[in-house]
């Protein structure tokens, strides 16, 4: 037997070797990409489970669901596969598109393949939110609002956001801070959307000092930051809060469960968001993907289930008539309520984005 | 060796080397044998390489490599890239320095980790003890195994189960107000309490081991001697098991201090708006919407370099000469 003595040579072939092992995905993904499967990025209760199991049984397509709570992450996922995203389809909303198509992560929307495009509400079909350069970049899911939400048990009505600043209720409100930071500019008086801050940075940067210093003032009225809908949900119920600023489907979902919560939108207004599906650019199945994205928008029933899981108002037509009473009572406000939503846009985000990202990290931190 | 499925002329001839009849002669005899599993069996040097690779590739991909990528995105401006090309800059590492909004939670942090782990030391030490040196030896297996029971669970689920515990509708206060010892919830999740209770639970663990490992290993008969020498309890203690058990209390001390410096999920569950630690800042870099991946590599490597170098510092003071670094 011959002594092993360390060489250049078999060093070198050791390397290649551990090479060869590493270099191996790159070529059995595409191999496998052609494979009967759809992947999905979304959000929690977003695809009815009923839904992915007829949709696997009738067309043999297997439906695998990667769950996000949030459009940065999302974002910073994606951008990070680069050219070999890992999933073929992803949930943008409208006023995060640009962003997204800006690093080229999306594919226009090819709706002559979707041959159920014609059963969106006709308020969602041409949604402009959805539409860049006369091109469609998704298929409109849900709308929703960022809403007041309160336990009537224990809390007394408002029409405003002041009461999120209620020394009554000390230690006992929650919020996203980031959505929080927007909502608070627009109770200050100043524009949470920053639309009409384009080129005006020194104003921008000023007004959303004021709200987050406001919001560091008061931090002793919260309870907890929270980034899920979930988390607010869970702390509702537990009773750990009294009043957060929350996503409409969450709190709406408490409501058709029958806890004792109100959602409002207060007379300062708040923002609302259109979720939609996206193919991605150089989507491993994107075959499949447009197969799901068809068989989603067959039927109301379908609409009717998204509702029922996540609480947002359904895009597709004919929902209203498939929910019932206390479904639709979970999900109907005023219309002098409704008027006070203004949809974000997609103009300015970098600005937003950056100014936002980085107050709401010195409210955590401050 | 001769054994039943050889060949006649392999039973024969047995210094001729094996030859196997049926599919395992086949098999043997066939190129792809020769060039796989036959060459690990008949050179050494195969055989080197193949047990060198698989655990060398482990490191470099699991660990070693996804801290390199770290600190390559670390010092770029961009990342992604910008389509004009990367520039490689320290202003990520500047950043921390010039910014106090991350020099508090920085410093949150590491004090929290020395609390947790000075906390967690003091309330699993007894219980090490107990379980090595109290409990009889044929059913300490049985003790331990009770104490891990939890730990089977994943940590999310004991996260998920601390917050049920301490809420204001959890178990606790259900309790208490069914005894009518509190009208009012008493405050306990979403702040220090919570979240020092909740860390603690998930990583004793890790000092529970070593402790034992070492604890266990005190010969009883140094105990007896210096209790038939006049040593009382706490002399017993300070001068016998204490520096015995030196090893495990820097092993579990080191795991619990690496794991808690680093903690994210906890914290994002069960801390409140005033125990914001720096994981929770650097992970606000990576799953914010502008881009700040090079902030948040940089940041990491700092925590990286601080906590290791913490480490060391106390491995070298508790463990004396006795204990290498590297």
């Amino acid at each position: 037997m011959r002594d092993f003595t360390q060489t250049r040579r078999s060093t070198l072939k050791m390397l290649a070797a551990g090479t060869g092992i590493l270099a191996a995905p790159s070529i059995i993904r595409p191999a496998m990409a052609q494979s009967k499967v759809v992947n999905i990025t979304t959000y929690d209760k977003f695809v009815p489970q009923s839904f992915i199991d007829q949709f696997q049984k009738d067309t043999g397509i297997e439906v695998r669901i990667r769950l996000t709570d949030d459009q940065g992450k999302q974002y910073n996922l994606l951008a990070a596969e680069g050219n070999a995203p890992s999933t073929d389809i992803v949930t943008v909303t409208g006023h995060r598109l640009s962003q997204f198509i800006t690093s080229n992560l999306l594919a226009p929307l090819d709706t002559g393949r979707i041959g159920n495009w014609n059963k969106l509400a006709p308020a969602y079909a041409g949604a402009p939110q959805l539409t860049i350069d006369g091109k469609t970049y998704g298929v409109p899911l849900l709308a929703g609002f960022e809403g007041l939400v309160r336990n009537t048990d224990y809390t007394k009505a408002s029409d405003s956001w002041e009461i999120m600043f209620d020394e009554q209720y000390k230690e006992l409100t929650s919020y996203i801070v980031s959505d929080f930071l927007s909502i608070t500019m627009r109770y200050q008086g100043t524009d949470g959307d920053y639309v009409t801050y384009e080129g005006k940075d020194a104003e921008a940067l000023e007004a959303t000092n004021k709200a987050r210093d406001f919001l560091i003032k008061n931090k002793g009225q919260v309870r907890k930051y929270y980034d899920a809908g979930s988390e607010v949900q869970q702390m509702f119920v537990n009773e750990d809060i009294y009043v957060a600023q929350a996503w409409s489907g969450p709190a709406a979902k408490l409501i058709m469960d029958g806890h004792p919560i109100e959602l409002s939108i207060p007379k300062e207004g708040t923002y609302g968001f259109l979720y939609s599906f996206n193919v991605v650019n150089n989507a491993p199945n994107a075959e499949a993907a447009y197969k799901f994205l068809d068989a989603m928008l067959s039927s109301p029933e379908i609409g009717a289930a998204m509702t029922r899981q996540s609480g947002f108002a359904s895009a597709f037509a004919g929902v209203d008539t498939v929910l019932d009473e206390k479904e639709r009572a979970a999900m109907t406000l005023p219309d002098e309520q409704l008027q006070r939503i203004q949809f974000f846009s997609s103009k300015n985000r970098k600005m937003k984005n950056d100014m936002i990202d980085k107050a709401s990290a010195e409210v955590k931190a401050g | 060796m001769v054994d039943s499925s050889m060949t006649d002329s392999a039973k024969v001839s047995p210094g001729a080397g094996p030859s196997y009849a049926g599919w395992i002669g086949k098999l043997s005899n066939s190129p792809i044998y020769a060039a796989t599993i036959g060459l690990v069996a008949n050179s050494r040097m195969a055989r080197l390489v193949l047990l060198l690779a698989i655990p060398l590739v482990w490191i470099v991909t699991l660990h070693i490599g996804p801290i390199y990528q770290m600190a390559r995105i670390s010092v770029m401006d961009n990342y992604p890239p910008a389509p004009g090309g990367t520039v490689y800059t320290l202003d990520n590492y500047r950043l921390f320095f010039q910014e106090p909004l991350y020099f508090m939670p920085f410093l949150r942090s590491i004090v929290f980790a020395v609390c947790v782990t000075a906390t967690t030391l003091v309330v699993v030490y007894p219980v090490a003890y107990y379980v090595a040196k109290v409990v009889k030896p044929e059913n300490r297996t049985r003790a331990l195994l009770l104490l891990l029971t939890p730990f089977w669970a994943g940590e999310l689920i004991r996260t998920f189960s601390v917050i049920m515990f301490l809420a204001n509708r959890g178990a606790v206060n259900v309790f208490l107000r069914e005894i009518g010892f509190i009208d009012r919830p008493i405050i306990m999740l979403y702040n220090y309490f919570s979240l020092s209770f909740g860390v603690i639970y998930l990583i004793s663990l890790f000092m529970l081991l070593p402790l034992y490992s070492a604890i266990e290993k005190i010969p009883t008969s140094l105990v007896d001697a210096a209790a038939d020498l006049g040593a009382g309890p706490w002399a017993r203690f300070r001068r016998v098991i204490l520096p015995l058990s030196r090893d495990g209390i820097i092993s579990g001390c080191s795991l619990v201090y690496l794991t808690s410096i680093g903690v994210f999920a906890a914290p994002l569950l069960l801390g409140g708006p005033n125990s914001t630690i720096f994981p929770e800042i650097i992970a606000s870099l990576f799953h914010g919407s502008s881009d700040k991946w090079p902030e948040g590599a940089a940041f990491s490597i700092l925590m990286l370099a601080v906590s290791l170098s913490t480490v060391g510092l106390f491995m070298r003071v508790v463990g004396g000469r006795t204990v290498k670094l590297m």
